[in-house]
């Protein structure tokens, strides 16, 4: 399916890097690396640089900490997409957030995205898409509130909990008056879900792209990769990189990456494994 | 008339159960001190074991989940199902006179750290040390008391547990005994033995 995110359209064979970009102090994987403006300014540059059509700005970290209000999500992000908007008109502006109110303000200001981590925790959320023009990405929590850990949930089918979730929050944007074009599905690992469930979700991606929906993964360095390795924060990429490659076999549209050249290149290789992409180059044996 | 002599309390962490298991046990402490407990509780009432746990959680019910997470940790440790009740059987009333072994599967708050499940909460410590003194002196009515409301906000979900079993125990609490105290993710887990008097 053709996928339209605000200003931008892509092919439905496009596989699309989105690189977080956190303006925030303590996010799990930077630990405030972008917090001040211009270092994150200078991570666009450098995403860009690298070939991420999509920035994912965020102010607020997922993890539970200090109470961030509206205002203050809107002074760190707003201004912020409104510069990048600027300096990069053909990149995909993407902002990481569940509220409305910050919603409407950045599509203001030039976002094309709003990716609500949260599934839907702010109904007006979509409306607020809808207005603008912007697409959304539908993630699936389970039902928990914004920046809470998983505790002990459980489900009888994740899989299934996820797919129903999400349709039913894409349709319900589409019903708000989000272009269909501009839907994605985010099966949202480690939220609402622990590692044997996420592992699981992965497991089963090709469920999910069967309901024809574009999906979008968000794997980074995430605990479930943590924990099935037993590796510290910093030491997660290789297997963020299989969990990558299995999502890519499923038909994966979008990944929402920290490091944008090592996912690129898995995906492409991927993608040429699939028979979707010819090598960048084929002279072995053929000469 | 409560015919309950022994009691073993142990912790209702998902992290218990086989099927969220990994290659390394993540609470390899806290599994041998329930199996032992409930080693224990098995020796001395092979027939007569009721389980004590708080209800399925409504956010699992709505996913399709509707057994109890005590109940499931209860079947684990004792080795057995619902449709083999050869020692426990999960309908049977524990002041049933026929039972005489309770096992009760609850813990504390899951708010005691800033890494916790529930992130921190300072009211945390002052809860879980009420369950926890109970549990040590063997005062079945200070655990009818405990705040349940309290015990929401906290993340601790076993609260009717708690008070099920300060129901439970009519007689003195002759002897317990700790055998795990701690809060390695930040929850609240106790495994203790009582034996009661009648």
């Amino acid at each position: 399916m053709t996928l339209r995110l605000g200003r931008h359209t892509f092919a439905d064979d496009a596989m699309l890097m989105m690189a977080i970009v956190n303006r925030t102090p303590d996010s799990f994987y930077d630990k405030g690396a972008t917090w001040a403006e211009d270092e994150a300014f200078d991570r666009v540059a450098r995403v860009v640089d690298e070939g991420a059509e999509i920035v994912d700005i965020g102010g607020i970290k997922a993890a539970p900490g200090a109470e961030i209000d509206v205002a203050e999500e809107l002074r760190r992000v707003a201004a912020f997409v409104a510069r990048v908007r600027t300096a990069y008109p053909d990149l995909v502006v993407s902002v990481d957030t569940w509220r409305a109110e910050v919603g409407r303000a950045v599509c203001a200001e030039g976002a094309d995205v709003l990716n609500d981590a949260w599934g839907g925790a702010d109904p007006a959320l979509v409306d607020a898409a809808a207005e603008h023009g912007a697409a959304i990405v539908c993630t699936h929590t389970g039902g928990v509130t914004p920046r809470t850990r998983p505790f002990r949930i459980e489900y009888a089918n994740v899989v299934s909990s996820v797919i129903e979730d999400c349709t039913a929050y894409a349709e319900r944007a589409v019903a708000a008056g989000v272009d269909r074009d501009s839907v994605v599905i985010d099966p949202a690992h480690d939220f609402g879900k622990n590692t044997v469930q996420s592992l699981e979700v992965t497991r089963r991606l090709g469920e999910l792209v069967g309901t024809g929906w574009p999906v979008l993964v968000s794997l980074s360095n995430k605990d479930f990769v943590g924990e099935t390795l037993d590796l510290g924060v910093g030491e997660r990429l290789t297997g963020t990189l299989a969990a990558t490659a299995v999502c890519a076999m499923a038909g994966a549209r979008v990944y929402r990456v920290h490091e944008v050249t090592e996912t690129r290149q898995v995906v492409d290789t991927v993608r040429s494994i699939a028979g979707l992409r010819p090598p960048a180059r084929a002279i072995r044996g053929l000469a | 008339m409560s015919s309950v002599r022994d009691v073993v309390v142990v912790p209702s962490t998902l992290a218990l159960l086989p099927s969220y298991g990994g290659l390394a046990d993540p609470v390899a402490d806290l599994r041998a001190a329930c199996t032992s407990a409930v080693q224990w509780l098995v020796e001395r009432h092979p027939s007569s074991i009721g389980v004590v746990h708080g209800p399925a959680r409504s956010d699992n019910v709505a996913r399709g989940v509707t057994r109890p997470a005590g109940l499931a940790i209860a079947q684990h440790l004792l080795h057995t199902d619902s449709s083999v009740p050869s020692y426990l059987s999960p309908r049977v009333e524990v002041d049933d006179e026929s039972v005489s072994g309770v096992l009760v599967v609850a813990n504390g708050s899951a708010t005691r750290t800033e890494k916790a499940p529930g992130h921190l909460d300072e009211r945390a410590a002052g809860f879980d040390e009420v369950v926890g003194r109970a549990l040590r002196e063997g005062d079945p009515a200070a655990l009818r008391k405990v705040d349940e409301e309290l015990g929401v906000d906290l993340w601790c979900h076993d609260v009717p547990a708690w008070h099920r079993l300060g129901d439970l125990v009519e007689g003195p609490v002759l002897r317990a005994v700790v055998d795990y105290d701690d809060d390695p993710f930040g929850v609240q887990y106790w495994v203790v033995r009582w034996q009661c008097g009648s």
